[in-house]
């Protein structure tokens, strides 16, 4: 039985990820590391509604009854586990960010905000983006030095101790796509204003 | 290699000779330096036949790859040795000077083995090394000696004991720069029983650098991240780390009067407010610290470094004093004598719960801020009721019949979290390798300060995976080595991007992670040989089965055994808490066993 207390951090984020358009109804997943086990949303469920049984308890290091029921990206979640000290992975669909990666390696913000937490996103490219082995070494590999990563065409992938911090720096990479998508419309020249930036693509 | 000196200073005080030696660069990939690379040199060096205050014990100095670079608080350094306290592997490490002069001065490692035959001291100018005739220096404290010898901040440093190591107190500190500490766990006591007083330092060498240009920018990106974390950037200098006795009180995870309460009604006249607003001179740094957490405070008797927090915990909530000028004076006076504030403190308490409730014949009573000196001084001598508090609070209260009135975990005293308020903290404590310590590991962040993010304090499910996390991230910072409270403001993927840039040496996150798991899992086996087991996990058993009557703790106690359950499949331990073979074959620790 998974404690209250997660199913909440589960339910509020996921509900978060829903009204704030980085999902669609049935999109994305979350889970974190208990020890030597995975809680993760339930195939199918729907991460703006989720309810206590749309958690499933699994293991990390093999598999048990629980993957019969557990989210098709269980595979990544796990690889990411065993490749990085994560405690938790935020798996989303940000809009404006995949519409940049479909044309960039990789997303290095210019607003203050991202600069300042995230510096660059690697954009990892994968044809069968949904729970295969190869995605998930990929994905894997990327997070060892990256705290959020993009899927090219597909999503973000995010690290973090909680919930909440993978939330936060999904949530930071999409507003810092949504301002430049802005810079873009309003086409006047940058002013740059960050010492260093320069060095920002080698982070 | 960039980043170490790549040798090894080997002295035997018996002969009075030393050589050097190559450092073995595999053994300082896989354990960095600081406290890993100790723990891997004392793994080979004192086995379980050993007395830790014999002249077989050791004392391993070491440095990391950072030292003497000038990043952020790049001037720590770590003692190794096995315990007089506790008997379990210890990591003691301390900020100042000392740390970057030693790294300057051309070495990574310092070992010093034997006994000499009478006082002596060492003065280290790079490849001259000079023993010294200490015996007019015996006896004399730290403050004077200090200076005796020559202390001048970046230039030329010194390490010594006071008279609370030379009467081999077990909770006796080594000093450097005067008023920081090597404190816990007894070292000073190691130190004295070898006739070493003193280890002074000059160097001249500069640690060199793989790639300039990006440690440049991580150290600009460095001093952002402090700059804009209200923690590092005003919290710490303002108030120090005493900010943090109003938050613990009035979450009621507070310690007070030996773990009887988890507030104390005295907290604000000795919170990092009332320090600040009455005390305080100024605040100071360490070498290249941005931060200045240290505190130069003054009373009508004393001007000195300090108090910390948990010094300011120790003599104050815990003693159920509230009296912010006599605390300030223990303070000063402990690092004259070259005692451990917390554990000093704490036995202190211990011997005041044992005195008013008739267990001991003494006068010791809560709340009398006038007994705190002479108590102390009669411990540093070992004189009268002193005697009996110098080896800490497990041996007090055992000899005189309730050594379940010692809070502490394997034998070293726990500081001011009360871990019933904290369920993580109590993990914490109870498998902490050198015993009840908050550096190994840092719960407060998650479950206090929200860093990175808040998570529930009475959580159980779960908890061992921060635990674990925290545990293996400190041990790897403790071996870069820098100061944690950087991990207020920066992330750790900062430190293994350092690391390489420093290093040449490609270190990610998960690997500089994983080296703290191997040095977590190192020390375990080490305590295992010593023979430490499960049963050794644990906590005092007021904490595990008497909850708080009143306040925000109220009805918890701490929820050990689910925890501890978990916490070994988390780090794949046997039921009994052995690891097993495949995650030692992992680390690549199989071959050591």
């Amino acid at each position: 039985m998974v404690d209250p207390r997660i199913y909440e951090m589960f339910r509020d984020i996921g509900r978060d990820l829903f009204t704030s358009n980085m999902i669609s109804s049935h999109g994305g997943n979350l889970s974190v590391r208990l020890g030597d086990r995975v809680v993760i949303k339930r195939r199918g469920a729907m991460l703006g509604n989720l309810k206590p049984h749309d958690l499933i308890e699994t293991r990390l290091d093999k598999n048990d009854s629980g993957v019969a029921l557990a989210s098709t990206e269980l595979l990544v979640h796990r690889t990411v586990y065993m490749s990085t000290p994560a405690l938790a992975i935020c798996h989303c669909h940000p809009r404006t960010a995949i519409a940049f990666s479909l044309s960039r390696d990789e997303l290095v913000p210019i607003d203050n905000e991202a600069s300042y937490l995230l510096k660059k996103i690697p954009v990892v490219t994968e044809e069968f983006a949904s729970g295969t082995p190869e995605m998930a070494k990929k994905v894997a590999n990327a997070l060892k030095n990256y705290k959020i990563i993009m899927l090219r065409g597909h999503g973000s992938f995010a690290t973090g101790q909680t919930l909440d911090e993978a939330f936060h720096w999904s949530s930071t990479l999409e507003e810092s796509c949504q301002i430049e998508l802005a810079t873009k419309l309003i086409n006047e020249p940058f002013i740059e204003y960050r010492k260093m930036s320069e060095s920002y693509n080698k982070f | 290699m960039t980043g170490w000196n790549e040798k090894i200073l080997d002295v035997d005080l018996t002969t009075q000779t030393y050589k050097t030696y190559p450092l073995d660069m595999e053994m300082a990939r896989l354990f960095i330096g600081g406290r890993g690379l100790g723990a891997r040199l004392l793994w080979d060096l004192v086995g379980p036949e050993v007395d830790p205050l014999s002249p077989e014990n050791v004392l391993i100095f070491t440095n990391g790859p950072l030292t003497a670079t000038g990043y952020q608080t790049s001037n720590r350094f770590s003692v190794t040795t096995k315990s007089p306290l506790t008997g379990t592997v210890l990591d003691a490490n301390s900020g100042g000077f000392w740390g970057m002069q030693f790294k300057k001065a051309g070495y990574d490692v310092m070992i010093v083995r034997g006994k000499a035959e009478k006082p002596v001291w060492i003065e280290i100018k790079n490849d001259v090394i000079t023993f010294h005739d200490a015996s007019d220096l015996w006896g004399m404290r730290v403050f004077a000696l200090t200076e005796k010898l020559g202390q001048n901040n970046n230039k030329r440093n010194v390490l010594c004991i006071g008279p609370a190591g030379e009467n081999l107190s077990r909770i006796a500190s080594i000093m450097n720069d005067r008023e920081r500490a090597l404190a816990r766990g007894g070292p000073g006591a190691v130190m004295g029983s070898k006739n070493l007083k003193a280890i002074v330092v000059e160097g001249k060498d500069r640690t060199q650098i793989d790639d300039p240009e990006r440690f440049k920018f991580l150290l600009y990106e460095t001093r952002k991240l402090l700059a804009a974390s209200p923690l590092t950037s005003q919290a710490l200098p303002e108030f120090g780390t005493v900010v943090l006795m109003n938050i613990m009180n009035n979450i009621g995870a507070l310690a007070t009067r030996n773990h009887q309460q988890t507030q104390f009604e005295g907290a604000e006249a000795i919170s990092g407010e009332e320090l600040t607003e009455k005390y305080l001179v100024k605040n100071s740094s360490c070498w290249a610290c941005p931060i200045g957490c240290t505190r130069i405070s003054k009373t009508e008797k004393v001007e000195g470094e300090g108090p910390e927090f948990e010094s300011t915990w120790a003599f104050g909530a815990q003693c159920g004093i509230d009296d912010l000028p006599a605390i300030i004076e223990a303070n000063s006076l402990c690092n004259d004598l070259g005692l451990d504030t917390i554990s000093a403190g704490s036995t202190i308490a211990c011997g005041m719960e044992l005195s008013e409730k008739g267990y001991m014949d003494a006068d010791l009573r809560f709340g009398r801020a006038d007994q705190l000196a002479p108590v102390l001084e009669a411990m540093a001598y070992r004189r009268d009721i002193g005697s009996d508090l110098a080896d800490g609070s497990l041996r007090l209260a055992t000899k005189y019949g309730h050594p379940e009135l010692s809070m502490s975990a394997k034998g070293m005293e726990m500081p001011a979290y009360d871990p019933r308020g904290m369920q993580g903290q109590g993990l914490l404590y109870a498998t902490s390798n050198r015993g009840g310590c908050h550096m190994r590991g840092n719960m407060v962040g998650p479950e206090v300060l929200g860093l990175p993010k808040l998570i529930d304090r009475f959580q159980v499910q779960g908890k061992s995976s921060f635990v674990i996390l925290h545990q293996n991230v400190s041990a790897a910072i403790d071996s870069l080595v820098v100061c944690k409270f950087t991990n207020m403001g920066v992330a750790d993927e900062y430190f293994a991007r350092v690391l390489s840039s420093v290093t040449g040496i490609h270190y990610d996150t998960g690997e500089m992670t994983r080296v703290g798991e191997r040095v977590w899992n190192l020390e375990r086996l080490y305590n295992l040989r010593e023979g430490f087991s499960m049963k050794d996990d644990t906590l005092p058993p007021r904490l595990l089965n008497e909850a708080p009557a009143d306040g925000p703790s109220q009805g918890w106690v701490v929820q050990l055994e689910p925890m501890l359950k978990e916490y070994y499949r988390g780090r794949v331990w046997d039921e009994n808490g052995i690891p097993k073979k495949q995650k030692l074959e992992e680390l690549g620790l199989a071959s050591l066993i």
